[in-house]
């Protein structure tokens, strides 16, 4: 579902996810640390491959996007991440498309960084159990703003593409739980072992200040190419 | 401290049960199968992930993109639909959350089906005179390439129409004979070309791992770069 093909989409809503989606991508890459670099490509390639297994429920299937985890993990990286799997995904299965990359790029990874943002200062804090329910927390939410963003996206796109209140239970509430699940305990589990995962980014704390400070530059330059494209 | 290792052993094994139980099926993704059996359009979309979308709109348009009827799939996913004129058609099904899928029906896949009963001769069959009902004449004379030099000139000879029934008659049989047959290789076919293949899946982490090491190599080589 959140996998939205070619051919779907009118022009402005592929141009605006497109321009987002340049924006975020650059301020991720000036905000990304060599060190990171590793984290971020096995992050990505777990997404790569986690989207490709699909769980049947009910009348359709789902599959898991670990945006919630990767905002968590990696932050603003999630975009990054995204793109690249997301790119290969429909160059070698046809998954998605390449016209619609941009938007599916923003839907998946835009809530993932919203709420990896809002909470890890929370998962930095909290003690593993906690932790893990926060990070459950976070991926639930993450799940549920993509799938808000893809209907966003269809809205703007003509009404008739409007997912039903049906296709939403069916698919997205499942979605939410298994994500919230998963990601709960991997954050559990990754704060027991390797606490400082979740320390790693603000340990130049002056820098993770300054991600507050300067986002209002970048957000400004997406405001612009938003303007642009319609 | 250690209470979080059984439950994330539990996890693993619950995931790798989740991913072997699901091998063969894998990816996510709308498809829709559509053959035509008699002249009339059946098939049903599916997802390849496993499931098929109930109540999704579907669209039959020709592929200039006119809509020529629209209907919902049934429990099944399955649908059908009997053209007026037999032409090229597109079927489109969306799921209504994103999903959309489309497959297109060539016009000779419907050609000698439809050619037969637009023979004028008095119908003797009950399938070509329910075929022939539309009467659709004209458009099947530009299709069905080989039927009309013979049925053209029936009125005039005596002896010339049985024999174009019957041609009629033995082309519509084979149809429908040689349509039953390949249906369930057409089938297997759409479902095995959106699956995932294991070369691919490591091809794409490869790919991942080469752009990472570039990035590396590229911030290694800026850093001694500014060093020297």
């Amino acid at each position: 579902m959140a996998h939205i093909p070619d051919g779907v989409l009118s022009l402005p809503v592929l141009a605006g996810g497109g321009g987002l989606a340049v924006a975020g991508l650059a301020v991720a890459l000036r905000r990304l640390r060599e060190e990171d670099i590793p984290k971020v490509a096995l992050l990505s390639a777990a997404f790569f491959c986690v989207s490709l297994v699909a769980v049947p429920v009910g009348p359709s299937s789902v599959h898991l996007l670990l945006s919630g985890l990767m905002g968590l993990m990696i932050g603003w990286a999630t975009l990054p991440a995204v793109v690249a799997g997301l790119a290969l995904q429909a160059v070698l299965f046809g998954f998605g498309g390449l016209t619609t990359l941009g938007v599916n790029a923003v839907n998946i990874a835009g809530p993932g960084i919203l709420f990896g943002l809002l909470l890890r200062p929370a998962v930095r804090r909290a003690r593993p159990g906690l932790a893990g329910l926060v990070g459950g927390a976070c991926a639930a939410a993450a799940v549920a703003g993509t799938a808000g963003l893809v209907a966003l996206s269809l809205a703007l796109s003509g009404s008739e593409f409007v997912p039903s209140a049906r296709i939403i239970l069916l698919t997205y509430v499942p979605l939410m739980l298994g994500e919230g699940a998963v990601t709960g305990f991997a954050v559990a589990f990754l704060k027991t072992v390797k606490p400082e995962v979740f320390l790693e980014q603000p340990l130049p704390v002056a820098e993770d200040r300054g991600a507050e400070a300067p986002s209002p530059v970048p957000s400004g330059s997406v405001l612009a190419s938003r303007g642009d494209a319609p | 401290m250690n209470a979080a290792f059984p439950a994330f052993r539990a996890l693993c094994a619950a995931l790798v049960l989740v991913v072997l139980g699901v091998a063969p099926a894998l990816a996510h993704r709308l498809k829709v199968f559509a053959t035509v059996e008699d002249g009339a359009v059946t098939g049903y979309a599916f997802f390849i992930g496993g499931g098929r979308p109930q109540g999704a709109q579907v669209i039959f348009r020709t592929p200039g993109g006119a809509d020529l009827a629209r209907t919902v799939t049934d429990a099944e996913g399955g649908f059908s639909f009997r053209p007026s004129v037999p032409q090229a058609l597109e079927v489109v099904v969306n799921a209504g959350d994103g999903h959309v899928a489309e497959a297109l029906l060539a016009a000779d896949r419907f050609g000698p089906a439809e050619a037969a009963p637009a023979s004028p001769a008095p119908a003797p069959d009950p399938a070509s005179a329910l075929a022939a009902a539309p009467a659709p004449s004209a458009p099947a004379a530009g299709l069905g390439a080989p039927a009309p030099p013979a049925s053209a000139p029936t009125p005039s000879t005596a002896c010339a129409p049985d024999t174009a029934v019957l041609a009629g008659l033995v082309d519509a049989a084979a149809d429908r004979a040689v349509a039953r047959q390949i249906r369930p290789l057409l089938e297997a076919y759409e479902a095995a070309e959106g699956r995932v293949r294991f070369n691919d899946v490591m091809g794409g982490i490869g790919m991942i791992v080469g752009l990472a090491g570039t990035a590396l190599w590229v911030s290694a080589r800026r850093r001694s770069g500014a060093g020297k």
